[in-house]
């Protein structure tokens, strides 16, 4: 049971952080291709993003890896 | 540049026989014993050194039932009848708990590594520095080249965009420093034997906890009024705002911590249960079933390892960029116009 916990969680986390960063990259590619000059800046600005996503997704991969491990049990 | 590419094709050659060996130590375990295979769930014992050709077990330092014990080894630490070993961990012989574990590990092994190794780098490039050469001169020899536009990067890109021109002055020192101290710990993880310093959450919090003391050292009065008593909007929402903007403090460092932990954990798992792949299919298919397998997880495992420097990269900037926007967020009354956003990790 613990086991398909942890297998559903983490398959939802990453349905969350793809469509996050997937939201991301549509906005910069569009930027991008509205403005091409404000290619570095927009760059800096969708890596930053990107991480503030991706940190929130890795919680709950760490989350599931602790279930999978029995850690704080 | 032909002589840089001859000395790569050199040391990849010697790294083809390297895994020989590995693979021979891998066979004698093997047979040892019949269990099914538990790819995942094997827990490493992070007690001893790995180096090519052997391993050397490391200080134990534990602190049981009110009592401080050293011990050179994990095995000495049996032998004095003090303690017993369970489940693969140590566990006071009469009973009751270790209280605290400061056993020297090899990811603060690594961590020491890591730290000479870029204080050795920053340190000698100094010394070039000093002598004139890239100051009055152009840079000379390609790792100056790339050292300075690694620091340029860092200073104009991290330093400078996040923080007003003092600050970033003050803190680039900083910046840099975690940048490759994080970059070579991450690195580290390409290497045989080698051990991610940073896949173990007490490194990267105590890194954390460090851009957290920074970060909280520089902040201004402002900033903590609109931590306090958010200006401009009801006093009911002030009340409401106070315990979101109270928890933002500690999240932000937390957040720091667990992104880097967890990016630097999860290549390492994604390579191990890929690779395992193998044993499980040859385990319940056959011997045939497990060098079909072999041929598809071994190129996936190489461009997981192509991954993971990437990713070593990438994360290393983001530590450091994120401790500057941390620390520019803190310094409200200074921030420019266009840093007004909330940044929420």
């Amino acid at each position: 049971m613990a086991l398909l916990g942890a297998g559903i969680g983490a398959g939802i986390a990453a349905v969350g952080a793809g469509i996050g960063i997937g939201l991301i990259g549509q906005g910069a590619a569009e930027g991008i291709a509205r403005q091409p000059e404000a290619y570095d800046d927009i760059q800096g600005v969708m890596i930053l993003t990107a991480a503030l996503v991706e940190g929130v997704a890795l919680f709950g991969l760490i989350v599931c890896i602790m279930i999978l491990f029995g850690i704080g049990q | 540049m032909v002589k840089a590419f001859r000395r790569l094709l050199v040391l990849l050659c010697f790294c083809l026989f390297l895994p020989l060996r590995l693979a021979a130590a891998g066979k004698k375990g093997d047979q040892a014993n019949n269990n099914p295979i538990q790819v995942v769930s094997v827990v490493k014992n992070h007690n001893k050194f790995e180096y090519p050709g052997g391993w050397v077990p490391l200080p134990r330092i534990l602190l049981a039932n009110g009592h401080w014990y050293f011990f050179k080894s994990t095995t000495q630490a049996i032998k004095s009848g003090k303690f017993t070993e369970k489940n693969g961990e140590l566990v006071p012989a009469n009973g009751g708990d270790i209280d605290l574990d400061l056993s020297i590990t090899s990811h603060l092994i690594y961590f020491w590594i890591s730290m000479l190794i870029s204080l050795g780098i920053v340190l000698g490039m100094v010394r070039r520095y000093r002598k004139g050469y890239g100051r009055t001169t152009e840079p000379k020899g390609w790792f100056q080249n790339m050292f300075e536009s690694v620091f340029i990067f860092i200073r104009e890109e991290v330093a400078e965009k996040n923080l007003r021109p003092e600050l970033a002055r003050k803190y680039f020192p900083f910046l840099f420093g975690i940048f490759i101290l994080i970059l070579f710990m991450n690195l580290f993880s390409l290497v045989p034997w080698g051990e991610t310093a940073t896949a173990d959450i007490t490194v990267t919090a105590t890194l954390a906890v460090v851009s957290f003391v920074l970060t909280q050292r520089n902040s201004t009065k402002s900033h903590w009024r609109e931590i306090f008593w958010y200006p401009g909007v009801p006093i009911w929402v002030r009340f409401l705002l106070i315990p979101g903007e109270l928890i933002g403090v500690f999240t932000k460092p937390f957040a720091l911590a667990v992104r880097l932990y967890a990016n630097m954990l999860s290549g390492k798992i994604m390579i191990v249960c890929i690779l395992g792949l193998i044993f499980v299919f040859a385990q319940s298919f056959g011997r045939g079933a497990g060098w079909a397998t072999s041929v598809v997880a071994v190129p996936v495992t190489v461009s997981l390892f192509a991954l993971k420097a990437i990713i070593s990269l990438i994360q290393a900037y983001i530590f450091s960029l994120l401790t500057a926007v941390f620390i520019g967020l803190a310094d409200k009354d200074h921030a420019p116009a266009d840093q007004a956003a909330e940044v929420h990790a």
